[in-house]
């Protein structure tokens, strides 16, 4: 919901709360004001025939006797209210009367006078239609106000939004902005730029951080790697347990090394420092990835079948991060694959499906994605496979999925484009 | 063959130095990005296995001297640096190949080969070793005078072996080689000890016994006796 549409909600219940206030107020008060004037008037009628009878004359004969009657027999004293019908229009209409003793000739008589007030329904209806006639005016201008006001005094304001929803970090730039009239968005628009201007620097500084820390780590990763493999080659290494310790050290060198490579990796798409993109074409990639691990394949027997119908339109990746993805994902269903089992690939333009089959896993599915989760804690990989997967699938926005079926022991991986 | 190898960490440098000493290229070193550049404007080399990230400047500039030049050098680009746009960019300007490190030396010299091989013979090159003659353009191989039938992968793995004739190559670094990225769980290895009896099979079918040795839990190793 727009600002605007917001405070013109608030705004309007007041008006519609004090509308109906003012409504209550003006129809008492209406009321109020009425039936003293006509109290007034009926008590000036009265002193006027108290003269009159004072002075010995007759009461005067009205055409109207519903606004003067004079009976012998006595009545109760003072203003009523009463209701009379009009034969004119057929109904019943509101009077003040007010009855008094007066003795005329001698004689005591009980006059009643009565005068009509207002019909109260009359008198709501006009109070209602007036305001009820302010309150459309008054909605109409709000609403027609407020549409020229986003127009007009919103414009840098949905400038400077537009240029929000295109800025990324990686572009590495600072944001600029027009000058703005208007303080805040001006005031706005500043802190935006000295914003941008942290944003860059730190991104930068962190960028800087993961190369230098990625290269300062790899170098002494690789010198280890070239010395242990020298080492290998020393005569003295036919002693088993001599090659045996250069082994470990070897291998653990090796998993070290693989598991910095995948940890920058992460860093770096979360860092989303891989802007530039290319056309895929996944299913080339899919068969290209397959052939590779054909050895793989082999050696544990495995069937793998691709089935690569339609492939999506216009999906365009970082080369690094597409390889990575299919590379994870069929890595993945090989290791936790039985000997003799078999993987289907499945691509359709919506989505990639490899699934495998596989002993059931147990524990959370959903932990499946964090790091460092692997399904034997002695494999000799760091479990950070499917987090790469789905690292990169978030930072395509891909849905990654998984799902186990029990009856045919099958594990399915969803990537959904 | 002579070889400049241009890496600015010194333990490194004087591993590889010493490895491809070894291995039987003349090898001179390079430290710095003004040592390379004044090095291959002055000499001729072979090869130039080059660092892109130097103290004093970026290797890719190293590798745009030697191509303004005109050099007939071939150029293996090793970087610390996985980044594709690197890799990319060293392709793009004209080098032969591309190595992330940390790599396996073997590895190392097996490219080296190739790109040697590529640049020097086209085509008109064979490897011998002892009984075995290799024309690795043709993707031949005779043993004896005998045509010998290998898979792909068979003979990739025999060209590898015979890039690093008797040294230990590691379980790991052969499968890299043959699967090209990391294989990183324990039984893959399965798959390298299948063709590697294979191929010792067929070695042995054509009276080329004993040439791969199995140094026990480490890797193979290709005997020249």
């Amino acid at each position: 919901m727009k600002l605007l549409a917001k405070t013109n909600r608030y705004y309007l219940l007041l008006t519609t709360v004090l509308f109906a206030l003012a409504g209550v107020a003006l129809y008492y008060g209406l009321y109020a004001a009425l039936r003293s004037e006509v109290e007034e008037q009926l008590s000036n009628a009265r002193l006027h025939l108290e003269r009159r009878a004072a002075a010995g004359r007759p009461l005067p004969e009205t055409p109207f006797e519903y606004q003067l009657s004079v009976s012998p027999v006595p009545r109760p004293l003072g203003y009523r209210d009463t209701l009379l019908l009009d034969a004119e229009e057929q109904e019943m209409v509101p009077f003040r009367q007010l009855t008094f003793r007066l003795p005329v000739q001698g004689q005591p008589r009980w006059v009643t006078l009565r005068k009509s007030l207002v019909e109260t329904d009359d008198v709501l209806g006009v109070v209602l239609s007036v305001l009820l006639a302010v309150l459309g005016l008054l909605l109409l201008g709000v609403v027609g106000l407020n549409r020229w006001l986003t127009r007009r005094l919103w414009a840098p304001f949905r400038h400077t939004l537009h240029t929000l929803r295109h800025y990324g970090v990686q572009e590495n730039r600072v944001l600029m902005f027009p000058p703005v009239s208007t303080d805040e968005f001006a005031e706005l628009n500043d802190e935006l730029t000295r914003l941008s201007q942290r944003l860059v620097a730190d991104y930068e500084a962190m960028r800087e951080f993961t190369a230098n820390a990625a290269h300062e780590t790899q170098t002494p990763l690789a010198i280890m790697q070239a010395k242990l493999e020298q080492m290998l080659q020393l005569p003295e290494l036919e002693n088993p347990a001599l090659a045996t310790l250069a082994t470990d050290l070897y291998q653990a060198t090796l998993r070290l090394s693989r598991l910095h490579q995948a940890l920058t990796l992460l860093s770096k798409i979360e860092n989303r420092q891989f802007a530039e993109t290319a056309p895929l074409h996944l299913a080339r990639l899919l068969r290209e990835k397959a052939q590779q691990l054909q050895p793989l394949l082999d050696a544990r027997n495995l069937t793998l079948t691709l089935d690569l119908a339609a492939e999506p339109a216009a999906l365009h990746l970082h080369p690094g991060l597409a390889d990575s993805l299919v590379h994870n994902l069929l890595q993945n269903a090989v290791k936790h694959s039985v000997r003799g089992g078999t993987i289907a690939v499945h691509l359709t333009s919506l989505a990639l499906v490899i699934s495998n089959t596989g002993p059931a896993i147990s524990g959370d599915p959903a932990r499946f994605f964090e790091r460092f989760q692997k399904h034997e804690a002695a494999s000799a990989s760091p479990g950070l496979g499917l987090s790469i997967v789905q690292q990169i699938g978030r930072y395509y926005g891909f849905a990654v999925s998984y799902d186990f079926s029990p009856t045919n022991s099958c594990h399915t991986l969803r990537v959904a484009f | 063959m002579k070889l400049l190898l241009v890496e600015d960490e010194p333990a490194l440098r004087t591993t590889l130095m010493e490895y491809l000493r070894q291995s039987g290229y003349v090898c001179e070193v390079a430290g710095s990005y003004e040592q390379a550049l004044e090095k291959v404007k002055l000499y001729e080399y072979d090869c130039v296995v080059l660092d892109l990230t130097l103290p004093d400047g970026n290797g890719l500039d190293i590798l745009r001297a030697l191509k303004a030049d005109g050099s007939r050098a071939g150029v293996l680009i090793i970087s610390a640096r996985a980044a594709l746009d690197d890799r990319l960019a060293g392709l793009d300007l004209g080098a032969d190949d591309y190595l992330t490190k940390p790599f396996h030396l073997a590895e190392l010299n097996s490219r080296l080969r190739a790109i040697i091989r590529r640049r020097q013979f086209q085509g008109s090159h064979h490897i011998a070793f002892r009984d075995l003659l290799v024309w690795p353009e043709q993707a031949e191989v005779f043993v004896r005078e005998q045509p010998l039938t290998l898979t792909r992968k068979e003979y990739d793995l025999l060209l590898f072996l015979l890039a690093n004739p008797n040294r230990v190559l590691t379980k790991e670094a052969i499968a890299e080689h043959l699967c090209g990225d990391a294989v990183d769980s324990a039984d893959s290895f399965d798959f390298i000890y299948t063709h590697l009896k294979n191929l010792r099979k067929k070695l042995q079918e054509k009276g080329a016994d004993n040439y791969i040795r199995t140094m026990y839990g480490v890797g193979y190793k290709l005997s020249t006796d």
